[in-house]
Order: C-alpha cells, then structure tokens, then sequence
C-alpha cells in the first residue's frame, strides 16, 4: 500500500488562515463573483466534461455538431425556400437560412443546457460544495465547440453558393459573445426555478420553438410590417441573427441603435438573473 | 487554550419546511393550488411550529486544530445538516461559524464521477470538484493511480469498473486533498475491508499531520478508536459534547427499550419490558462484543397480572434490518410456569458468530402457546467486531470450515496446514 504523501511546507508555515464565514444571509449584490474566480480550474474541468460527455458512444461523434444544423437547413430551404418561397435578400435561401440556424442553435443548445444544468449535476449539488454559477457557465461554454466545428461549414457552403467571406466576419464574436450572455441570463432565471418546479423542463423545448419563430432565423426581417418593427425588436435574439447576416453576407445594416438597446437590456437581464441566482442558490441543496 | 480554534459554531440552525424534500418534485400548478386554498384558510390555524422542523438548533461549539471529533446520533439527529452547514452546501437558517483553513468534505466517495468518462479523466473531474487544481492533479496523478491500483484500467471508462474500483478510484484522489480539515460522512463505511482498512490508515496519517477530523458515524468501534471527543445529536440539538466514553455510554443508553412498531401495545398490558441490559459471560456490562464472545441478556420485567407460562422471543436484528437470530424459550423447552410482579430473565447466547456490526436486541413475550403477543421492545444495541467480516458483503455469520487442497487429478490429496 502506498502512502498518501504528506506536504510538509503547509505544516511548516501552519498559519495561513483563509478563514470562511459561515452564516445565513448575505447582501444583496454580494454576488461573489471573486469565489468564482477561484474556482475557475472547476468551470475548465466541467466544461472539458460537458463536451466530452455529448458525443460519447455515438458513432458518429462530433459530426453530430454539423449534421443537426444541416439537416435543420435542409428543412427549412425545402419548406420554407423552395415551397413557400420566402425571400432571401438574393441570397441563395439555404446559405441565408444556414447563417441564421448557427447562431440560433447554439443559442437554443445553451439556453437549454443551463437552464436544467443544476438538475442534471443534482448529485453535485447535493453533496459537495461549489459556487453553484459555475454550472450555468459551463453549459453555456460548452455548446460554443459546436459552433465553431459548423461555422468552417458553413465557410464551406458559403464559397459554393459564391458568397465571398469579408472582414465584417470581426463582427461574429462580439455577437456570440452577445448570444452567450443572453442565454446566461435566461438560464440564470430558469435555472433555480427548474430546481423547484421541473415543469422548466417540458416548457422549454416549445417556449425555443416559439422564440425561433420570433427571430428571423427562417425569413428575413424585411417581411415584418413597419407598425411592428418595434414589438420585433423587443426580442434580442433579432439584433444577433440581423448582426450575423451582416457580418457575413455584408446585406441590410448593422442597426447600432437595436443592438444598442439589445445589449442594455441583455444587460439588465443578465445582472438581474445573477442577484436571482445568488438568492436561491442557498436553498438548491434542499430543494433538488 | 494554547490551540487554534479551526471552527467555531454560534448557534447554528437550520430550519426546513415539512415535506419540503418530498414536495420536490411538485409543479407549479400544485404550488398555485396550494396558494389559492391557502387564502380560503385562517392563517393562524396553521402553526408555524407544525409546518417547519429544525433539523438543527442551537449548535455552538469550538475545535481546535488537530482535534479528531465524531459525531454521532440517531438518523435524522441532524449530523449531516451539521456537516452541510459546515462545507456550505446549504446555509444555516440561523447563527454562525467560522472555519479556518483549508476544508476538505467527503460526503459521498465519487460524487461527480462520470460514467461515460475514463479513468484518467474522471481523476481530474474529481480533483476540481474536490477543489483541487488541475496542475495539482497532474503532479499528485502518478501517487493518485498507484494509490488506486488502478494503473491498467485508468484509461477505461469508468462505467466498465466494479463498485469496489470505483470506490478506490475516488477514495485514491481524495485522500490526495491534503486537507487541514475533514468532513467525513459515512463514507467509510463503503467498501471491502481492505478499503476500510486503507480509510482508517488515511485518516491516521491526516491525524498525525495534526489534520482536524469531524467524522459522522454508526460505527461505535470506529469513533472509539479515532476520536477523543464526540458530539451527540438529538433530535437536532447537542445532547453532549465531551470525550468519547461517556458520550457513547449516553448513545447507548438513549437508544434502549422503545416498543417495537409492530406490536400493538394493548390498553393494560399484562406485563411489560422494563429493562434489557447486555453483559458478558463475566457479568460486566458491555455493548462491544467481540465476535465469538457469549452475550447474556437480562430481561427485566414486570407483570401486572399473572401470565402463565410465557414463552421469551431474543431476537438479534442487524443495523439493516435483517433478522439474524432468535433465542427462544419455546425452542430451548424452558419452563416459565408463572411469572407475577417484578422480575428478570438472563439469556446466555452461544459464542455470537456474526459479522461486524451495529445490532439491535429485541424482546417479544407471548403468552401460552402462542395465543398472544403480550410484549414486543426494541432493546440495546450492541456492536460485535469479526476481524475481517464486515456486514452486507460476507452475509450474516461466520463458522469456521475445513479445507484441504487436493494437489492433482492422480488423487493425491494433502491437508493443508495453517488453515483449518
């Protein structure tokens, strides 16, 4: 048998206090996003998990990043393209429609995973200790992998259909970074009452579907009448999916002003779920 | 006091709601139909005192460093709400400690590990979660995976181990935490003997690093043999905090002589349990048997009324509930012609050839053959120590066999010495 090796240089200098505070309440806008950051080694390692885990024992493994967008695309161009003849701004439909599917299945993929993250890691949060943000955090890294495997494809389908990359492309990572955020808060608001109710759980599948329909993910946002441009903008999601029209066909503009507002309420959103999150982070291990 | 004081509790409490566990799983229609009737009902019906339990109240104590303390209690006296305060799992509903230095909890061995990853993977998996670095992993890693005796399968997924393997696995990374402080929820209590073996030996060397231990446990041999100071919950407060002996003499003597829930106690009872006592074949009073020892069992008794000819059930029941053996007076043919007012009858069982750990003792008088139960008590408990058998894997008892190795097929055959 061998011996657990002992460290000697912690007993050499044995006072080196981080001493934790134990009590029932904390403040409001103490988030402690500092233990957060200590524990960043654990978000790495869960994520690393998160995306090993997905394509594990499924023959056809990371493929599976490009087929579920591909055949979603090949749906949509066949109904929505080809019967129905939706407008595509002279783009060819199914690179249109494939540019908007990326950013929207990641978004889904990552609203969907942080939102029932902490059921799903129930034993975790049952029996050890962690800042529980970091659940939510790797569910909405880990779905990012996906995205970048199916964005070289869709490079790919762009130069087939003779759609020239430019440099506007600088512009898809601040608008994931957007996306990512968006979906953070959502799981940040989802997620602790998923540990309550589970009904989350069977909601959220139709409450992505309704919000793809929403967002001009399948038709361009120029059919939308003038008079409810605005409800329309009410949804974040538009300005991402417009943006990554944008950046990479270089069609419509880059309405500064929507995404503007977008971001502010992402913003809000966001800082709003935190404090959420943090309040009922307390109770998760004798809820869950 | 010359020592550092590594925790200390002021009042700690932690409230939850009843049913709040089993409500779990309870949709959000339920909780709007809830609300709704709630507004139809007197709010002050409905005492608060009924709707809410403290699974802790009131604890406050102090630990210094390189204390090794075990708590003990009744399921349910709140020792792992304590141990879930304590590592912040969940928030206390009221007071406050302090803890200071480096906290290692194992609540659970392997809690995080993932199935579907391999061996080396889950090591580091299980590192982070444990709050370990990844640097610190991969240098610990090769101790880690000799430690586990693992090497051939560390890159096989997990999935693919026994329970024993697993059990190694995790136990292998997290006696590599290198704690200043350890919270242990029954955790050895998992395992083959070797692996128990290994646990104590683990926390031995953590006690002479001068780690401090708080160690949750039912295994009585295992907090007399590690700890110097216990804490005995009940009913979720401290009922004592002091050395270990005299805590254990209070566990014991608490959970005797409840009735036995299937028995159905009549209105005036012909005669009742009042005392069941365990001693050894010497007559010194014991709740340790060794295994192989001969336990006398002394039934105390008083008979309101005259019972003739009273058959004694002894029956020995282990901590999970399975029914080990029955004395029987019946059986034995022994003859209680009458029994009135005050009294007491001595079991001497056969040396106990049963494998370590916790039993209970249970008492049921019947009257003449058979008609009626007239008495059924849960008694002591005792705990009885087999060298190397412990519960669940080697079944109920032990005998000792005969063997001998027959050498080859020509039909030499050889006893064997040493072995009987």
């Amino acid at each position: 048998m061998t011996n657990v090796p002992v460290s000697h240089c912690r007993m050499a200098h044995p006072t080196t206090p981080d001493s934790i505070e134990i009590r029932p309440n904390s403040g409001l806008f103490d988030l402690e996003l500092d233990t957060v950051w200590r524990y960043r080694e654990l978000l790495v390692v869960l994520t690393l998990r998160d995306i090993q885990v997905v394509y594990k024992q499924a023959a056809l493994g990371i493929a599976w990043a490009i087929i579920q967008p591909v055949f979603a695309v090949a749906i949509f161009s066949v109904i929505f393209g080809h019967f129905a003849g939706m407008p595509s701004e002279g783009i060819p439909y199914p690179v249109f429609a494939f540019a908007a599917v990326l950013p929207w299945t990641y978004f889904a993929e990552a609203v969907r995973r942080s939102a029932t993250g902490l059921v799903s890691d129930a034993e975790l949060v049952r029996k050890v200790y962690f800042p529980r943000l970091i659940i939510p955090l790797a569910c909405v890294i880990a779905p990012l992998l996906d995205f970048l495997i199916a964005f070289i494809v869709l490079f790919g389908v762009m130069i087939w259909f003779g759609v020239m990359p430019s440099w506007r492309l600088l512009a898809v990572p601040p608008l994931l970074a957007i996306a990512a955020m968006l979906a953070l808060a959502v799981g940040l608001w989802l997620g602790p009452i998923n540990v309550r109710f589970r009904d989350v759980k069977h909601t959220l599948p139709f409450m992505l579907q309704i919000w793809m329909f929403a967002t001009p993910v399948v038709y361009p946002v120029t059919i939308i009448p003038t008079q409810w441009k605005w409800l329309f903008s009410l949804n974040p999601m538009v300005g991402v999916i417009e943006g990554f029209r944008w950046s990479v066909f270089g069609k419509g503009d880059l309405n500064s002003v929507s995404l503007g507002i977008s971001l502010a309420a992402i913003g809000l959103f966001l800082i709003g779920g935190l404090i959420f999150f943090k309040r009922m982070e307390r109770s998760f291990a004798d809820l869950i | 006091m010359s020592q550092h004081i590594v925790i200390s509790a002021e009042g700690l409490g932690k409230c939850y709601r009843r049913g709040a566990r089993s409500e779990k799983h309870d949709s959000i229609r339920d909780a709007l139909a809830a609300r709704a009737g709630a507004l139809f009902r007197d709010r002050r019906s409905e005492n608060a005192e009924h709707e809410t339990f403290w699974a802790l109240r009131d604890a406050s104590f102090k630990i210094a460093r390189g204390e090794n303390i075990g708590i003990i209690g009744l399921n349910g006296a709140g020792k792992s709400t304590l141990l879930k305060i304590l590592s912040r799992i969940t928030t206390p509903t009221v007071g406050y400690a302090r803890v200071t230095g480096r906290l290692g909890a194992l609540l659970e061995v392997g809690t995080g590990f993932h199935a579907e990853l391999t061996g080396r993977e889950n090591t580091f998996l299980y590192g982070a979660i444990l709050g370990m670095s990844r640097a610190e992993v991969a240098r610990k890693f090769d101790a880690i995976v000799d430690f586990s005796e693992l090497r051939d399968f560390i890159d096989t997924p997990v999935k693919r181990y026994s329970s024993g393997m697993y059990v190694r696995l995790a136990f292998a990374v997290a006696a590599h935490l290198d704690p200043e402080i350890l919270l242990l929820d029954e955790v050895l209590a998992v395992g083959d003997v070797t692996f128990q073996r290994r646990c104590m030996a683990f926390a031995r060397q953590l006690e002479q690093q001068g780690s401090t231990i708080l160690f949750v446990s039912h295994n009585m041999f295992s907090i007399k043999t590690m700890c110097q100071r216990v804490i005995y919950l009940k009913l979720g407060r401290i009922a004592y905090d002091g050395p270990t002996d005299e805590a254990l003499r209070l566990y014991e003597a608490d959970s005797k002589l409840a009735t036995a829930t299937w028995f159905q106690a009549p209105k005036d009872p012909a005669i009742v349990v009042t005392d069941i006592d365990l001693y050894n074949e010497q007559g010194e009073r014991k709740t340790m048997f060794e295994f192989g020892e001969r336990m006398k069992v002394r039934i105390g008794y008083r008979a309101l009324k005259p019972v003739e000819q009273p058959h004694f059930l002894c029956s020995i029941k282990r901590a999970d509930q399975v029914l080990c053996c029955n004395f029987s007076s019946y059986c034995d043919n022994v003859d209680l012609p009458h029994v009135y007012g005050d009294g007491a009858i001595e079991v001497l069982t056969p040396p106990l050839k049963l494998v370590s750990d916790r039993y209970t003792v249970l008492i049921a008088i019947r009257e003449k053959g058979f008609q009626q139960l007239v008495a059924g008590q849960i008694g002591v408990s005792f705990h009885l120590r087999h060298e190397i058998f412990e519960a669940t894997e080697f079944g109920v008892f032990h005998e000792p066999a005969q063997w001998r190795v027959v050498q080859s097929v020509t039909g030499q055959m050889e006893p064997v010495r040493g072995l009987r």
